[in-house]
């Protein structure tokens, strides 16, 4: 009796004692190129999406991207880095710029680095990176152009250049019908 | 006697602290960018950074929210009182035209989401409304060049052989 009565005190102690654990925010970063293709010159669309899915809310979030060198790319729309004071636990932020490049080739999607205080009153700063999307093609403009452009200046020259041989004809057998008309008038006033 | 003194003097500071914390007399200063091509991209970008300057000093870590058409977005902080306010979007649900963004700070937005929770529809005058406007983005020409150039030649092609059929009746 006295031995049930002491386990189940100490069962309920275990649980009590079990709900204090230690609240943490943990960051989980992807980054994204939200694009079909990579031209030289089009705009690369980059989404990064901050979701916490710790315990606590994540504060003081600072997200950097050093991936983009300002001599290749120029930042359209955006900035490459953010500071967000508070993410709330289980839930997600996003962030978007959009960069230009000026050189086509292959590229090396690097990750971007975050860094953020796991809870209000953490002191030590957490380094993490998001995802890197990897390495994708920038096409010259060229290329692309010539594959999906709507070419109509070059059917325009095609349709200019078909002329000659529907116009010839016509003009031939205009020439000769107005000139039959004009031999057969007369017979008929006669 | 001295305690009611002392207790209206901390009462008259908490207020203005707390009326301090938020902006006064907001005004905004913003930059957007859209996507206009979405021939290479999978979605579109909606991007405003504004600058706030308020009549009183901003505390430290100001935060700021927004809400979109009913999408709840958080403000990014890009440097001194510049906040960047940035969602995606399906292509085929974009549309071109104003975008209202209804900007509010922490307290406005804890009030937002304690009104929402008795009536989903219920909103709160925010902060600042800043209007992004999109000119909508080209998705390629509404006729393709090739079928356009094909019926152009069958049509040449249905005159030129009626014509004749004509003649030669």
């Amino acid at each position: 009796m006295a031995a049930k009565l002491l386990s189940l005190i100490l069962i309920v102690a275990a649980a009590v004692a079990a709900d204090d654990e230690p609240t943490v925010a943990k960051l989980l970063v992807s980054k994204q190129v939200l694009n079909k293709y990579l031209v030289e010159n089009m705009d690369i669309l980059v989404k990064y999406t901050l979701y916490n899915v710790g315990t606590a809310a994540a504060v003081d979030v600072k997200l950097e991207d050093n991936g983009f060198h300002p001599e290749v790319f120029t930042v359209v729309g955006g900035q490459l880095s953010a500071q967000i004071d508070r993410i709330p636990p289980q839930a997600n932020v996003s962030h978007v710029v959009t960069v230009r490049s000026n050189r086509y080739g292959y590229f090396n999607f690097t990750s971007a680095e975050v860094t953020y205080k796991s809870s209000e009153d953490a002191s030590e700063v957490i380094y993490s990176i998001s995802s890197s999307p990897g390495e994708g093609a920038i096409v010259a403009f060229k290329d692309y152009d010539r594959k999906f452009s709507s070419h109509i200046l070059d059917w325009a020259a095609f349709a200019v250049m078909t002329l000659p041989s529907l116009a010839i004809p016509f003009f031939l057998w205009y020439s000769s019908k107005s000139k039959y008309e004009k031999l057969s008038k007369p017979k008929k006033t006669h | 006697m001295v305690t009611k003194y002392i207790t209206a003097l901390f009462f008259i500071a908490f207020c203005s602290i707390s009326y301090a914390q938020s902006c006064q007399n907001p005004k905004v200063d913003a930059a957007s960018f859209t996507s206009l091509d979405a021939t290479v991209v999978t979605q579109i970008a909606y991007i405003t950074e504004f600058t706030l300057k308020c009549d009183n000093p901003l505390p430290e870590n100001y935060a700021l929210y927004a809400e979109v058409e009913g999408r709840p977005l958080t403000a990014a902080r890009i440097g001194e009182n510049k906040y960047q306010v940035s969602w995606t979007e399906e292509p085929t649900k974009a549309r071109a035209g104003l975008h209202e963004i209804h900007v509010l700070d922490e307290e406005g937005w804890a009030s937002l989401r304690r009104a929402r929770r008795a009536d989903p529809a219920a909103t709160v005058s925010p902060l600042l409304a800043i209007q992004l406007q999109h000119p909508g983005s080209y998705s390629g020409p509404w006729v393709n060049s090739e079928i356009l150039a094909t019926g152009l030649s069958i049509l040449v092609a249905y005159v030129a052989l009626r014509n004749k059929s004509k003649i030669l009746a």
